[in-house]
């Protein structure tokens, strides 16, 4: 077969599938075998997946839609079968309930959740005039494995701010575990190694005490990230027009790295283009449970963190001898 | 009797939509628009820092996300007093232009095309192009392993469906083939937004990041190859289909609606200065002969809540709006609002930034028999989307020389600090439509924060005079012989990008009132 989908095609899917897993700590082998078995076996043989959206922006979805590495519509097509996804599938009304019924009673598919599940009263979402609250559940009792995509899903993020006592998939789904990921959006990188680590082991990776991967959440972005030196220095940035201060730690505009479990900092985002903290914005906190009400105000300091380091700086007088001076 | 018939959800659009329709011999005789879902944006924004507000509304919509964080930060350098210097309005551009080829691109190819093509015509290509045949032998794999999600199970084709083979296999080829470039469009974006969806670097005063020369250069690189897809691919197929086999629907306009029509206005070509990529204006009961343009005056605005669960109050400008929630409203079938202009309902989106422009190769279209409606809204995308790539370029070399003087500034660093009150309002021209933001300050945090949104003003009920919202009125009269299969129907909604997330927001909250509609 050609390279039709993009740069990839099935075998380059395999590979980059083995190189993923080698980086789970498990066997090519395994991988190769198990996952391609699972594609070339009878009536399409593809994990089934329904892809829910309650309170949500669809962000998710549209970060999901950008992985070009793989691309997404090798996954789409040639590596999951996609039976529900509103802002994706071609039927609607009528049509699209009864392929979500069907697949609901066949049972063993990946649930992906997307958007928080409101709790003061369900008429805050109605999907085919149903509270989501209610398809939640019942796609949940015969899921294989639950994955909760974004802030919102795992733990309400914006939306719990908000009125309509917006929840995450944990606190309604509590007799299966609920992998989160939890970054908002979700990093299309940790949703696509989620599913190809379920796909080869068919269990749920080890988690931490938020239900988040391992793989993905057990540093602060604070310890990985490259304007560390810069903080402990104490040398903030003031003023983002400023070159020499291009690169200085972000604590004073209210960056919350030293707050914040991600892998952001090393992976980066969009094909390791940039990310929030390179940009010279600064981290906001998207993957803890307290985002976003925890993390507010976010554009400023509230743990008098960047006052002490200034103090400290002055009283230290650091001068940087090292830095490039123009010459006139 | 007609024949009630409920679609919902309506997918491929963002958010949850919900369309009630009554038909009578084959005909749509009426129609009602819900939006589903309430988060309370507005709302949980009270008591916050402002600053809080652009990254927070950016939520409003990820397929969007710019536009929001944009608009939030127009009304907020309003009501900060900040002066954007002319590098964080040439990066704001970029970013939003970005938005642009990747929104309409994903739009047409992924949200739409599947509704015009009837996919299985493929199995009858006949040609021998190695790349079109890879994609045969993809839908015939998918056919044989019985496993076509998500392609079916769909409305079934009917006789405006595309079924020329060679047509329909190259359009399935590019929605393949766009899948990634739309991807590649937004990572543009992330190169000075920090990433993509939700940007970063957009704050008040200007932007965050300082951009190297080599940022220019990626993004300028990577434009070539938008400015190639959308030339040959994008905008080629939208006309070949739009003046081809669609040309039918094309004529009837099929999904009309009021023929009113709004632009904010955005995107100064060339900052500082004030001329605008896309101008502001108001059309009332189009004349597509004699195209008259009002300016658009902003305190004409105003909201009807008569139809939506909130409770009454007479139709209010937004910036003074107080509304409550009210889910046991009798008359209320709707979380959007019916925003109005000057009493009437308006389209908001490309058709009527095109009009409002009087742009040549629409006013071309509508000459050969082009009339307003869903493919003239295809089209309009399509010709937008060219503007938008070609006034990139300029923006590229201007941000280039600018960048390279002594003294260059992407943020106003004099107004950061929040101001112990103060208020603001910001108007943008997103992908989907006009877009307002209102923030009212009062001891330096939010005291009010509203936004009216392109879909608010498409997707809205009927108002306290019960005239239909544009969706509602633009079903009327399109034909559906068949009540189980109402491709029309989505045809006509998926036209406006429906972005059902942003429609919906909800205001004052003050008294906890929500308490009283406890049902669980």
């Amino acid at each position: 077969m050609s390279s039709l989908f993009g740069e990839i095609n099935r075998r380059d899917f395999l590979k980059y599938s083995a190189i993923t897993a080698a980086a789970l700590g498990l066997s090519q082998t395994d991988v190769v075998t198990k996952l391609g078995e699972a594609m070339a076996a009878p009536r399409s043989g593809k994990a089934p997946v329904i892809w829910l959206e309650g309170q949500d922006c669809a962000g998710c979805t549209v970060s999901f839609a950008g992985t070009l590495n793989p691309p997404a519509a090798a996954i789409i097509l040639d590596t999951i079968s996609l039976r529900y996804h509103e802002t994706i599938m071609a039927a609607a009304g009528h049509v699209s309930e009864k392929v979500l019924h069907e697949t609901v009673k066949s049972g063993g598919y990946v649930l992906v959740v997307e958007g928080s599940i409101p709790t003061v009263d369900g008429r805050f979402c109605m999907v085919a005039d149903r509270p989501f609250k209610e398809i939640l559940l019942e796609c949940a009792a015969n899921a294989a494995a639950i994955i909760a995509v974004g802030a919102c899903a795992s733990y309400g993020g914006i939306p719990a701010a908000g009125p309509t006592g917006a929840k995450g998939v944990r606190d309604i789904i509590k007799n299966k575990p609920v992998i989160n990921l939890s970054t908002c959006p979700v990093h299309p990188d940790h949703l696509v190694a989620t599913i190809v680590y379920f796909l080869v082991t068919n269990k749920v990776p080890p988690l931490d005490k938020d239900g988040r991967p391992l793989m993905f959440y057990r540093e602060l972005i604070h310890d990985t990230c490259r304007r560390r030196a810069y903080f402990e220095e104490g040398l903030l940035l003031q003023d983002w027009n400023d070159p020499e201060q291009k690169n200085w730690c972000l604590i004073d505009k209210g960056c919350k790295g030293p707050d914040t479990y991600s892998d952001c900092a090393v992976r980066r985002w969009n094909d390791g283009l940039n990310f929030c903290i390179d940009c010279g914005a600064g981290c906001r906190g998207c993957a803890q449970p307290t985002f976003y009400k925890g993390m507010s105000p976010l554009y400023s300091d509230k743990t008098g963190l960047a006052a002490d380091l200034k103090e400290k700086a002055k009283r230290r007088k650091i001068k940087r001898k090292l830095v490039g001076k123009e010459v006139k | 009797m007609p024949k009630k018939i409920t679609i919902d959800p309506v997918t491929r659009i963002e958010g949850h939509l919900k369309i009630d329709i009554e038909i009578e011999n084959g005909k749509v005789v009426n129609a009602w628009s819900s939006g589903t879902m309430a988060r309370g944006m507005e709302i949980l924004l009270r008591g916050k820092d402002p600053r809080d507000a652009s990254y927070v509304t950016s939520r409003i919509c990820g397929v969007c996300y710019s536009v929001h964080q944009l608009c939030s930060v127009y009304a907020l350098d309003d009501a900060y007093g900040a002066q954007i210097p002319t590098g964080g309005s040439l990066l704001r551009n970029l970013v939003m232009g970005a938005q642009y080829i990747y929104d309409h691109m994903l739009h047409f190819y992924h949200l739409t095309a599947l509704d015009y093509l009837d996919i299985m015509a493929i199995a009858e290509y006949k040609g021998n192009d190695k790349d079109l045949l890879a994609v045969k032998d993809k839908i015939i794999h998918l056919v044989k392993t019985n496993d076509t999600y998500p392609l079916t199970p769909r409305y079934e084709p009917d006789e405006f469906c595309v079924k020329d083979s060679d047509m329909v296999i190259s359009a399935v080829k590019h929605y393949i083939d766009a899948l990634s470039m739309q991807a590649k469009a937004r990572n543009m974006g992330a190169i000075f937004g920090g990433r993509q969806p939700h940007y970063q670097s957009i704050v008040v005063g200007g932007f965050t990041q300082l951009p190297d020369i080599n940022q220019v250069l990626q993004f300028r690189n990577m434009l070539d190859e938008q400015k190639k897809f959308v030339d040959e691919v994008y905008f080629s197929d939208v006309m070949a289909f739009g003046t081809g086999p669609l040309m039918p629907l094309a004529k009837i306009g099929l999904g009309g609606g009021h023929y009113n029509y709004l632009s904010y206005g955005a995107l100064p070509i060339k900052p500082p200065k004030k001329h605008l990529l896309f101008p502001a204006g108001v059309i009332k009961n189009l004349d597509p002969t004699n195209i008259v343009v009002e300016p658009f005056d902003q305190n004409k605005i105003t909201e009807s809540v008569k139809y939506a669960w909130y409770k009454n109050s007479n139709p209010l400008h937004p910036s003074k709006g107080e509304t409550k929630y009210d889910l046991d409203k009798e008359e209320a079938y709707s979380f959007v609002k019916a925003p109005r202009y000057d009493g009437m309902p308006m389209e908001v989106g490309p058709l009527a930034r095109m009009l409002v422009a009087k742009n040549p190769t629409l006013l071309e279209l509508v000459k050969q028999g082009v009339k307003p409606g869903a493919v003239a809204r295809h089209a309009c995308r399509a010709i937008e989307t060219k503007l938008v790539v070609n006034a990139c370029y300029q923006w590229c070399d201007q941000l280039l020389e600018e960048m390279t003087k002594p003294g260059f500034k992407i943020h106003d660093n004099e107004h950061w600090e929040t101001p112990d009150s103060g208020q603001g309002a910001g108007f943008y021209e997103p992908p989907r439509g006009a877009l307002g933001h209102w923030i009212e300050i009062k001891n330096k945090k939010i005291k009010n924060y509203q936004a009216i949104v392109p879909s608010t003003w498409n997707a809205s009920p009927r108002c306290e005079k019960g005239v239909r919202g544009q969706y509602e009125e633009s079903l009327i009269g399109i034909p559906v012989p068949d009540p189980d299969n109402p491709i029309n129907v989505v045809r006509v909604i998926r036209s406006f990008d429906p972005c059902l997330a942003c429609a919906i927001h909800l205001i004052d909250p003050q008294t906890n009132e929500i308490k009283k509609f406890i049902v669980e």
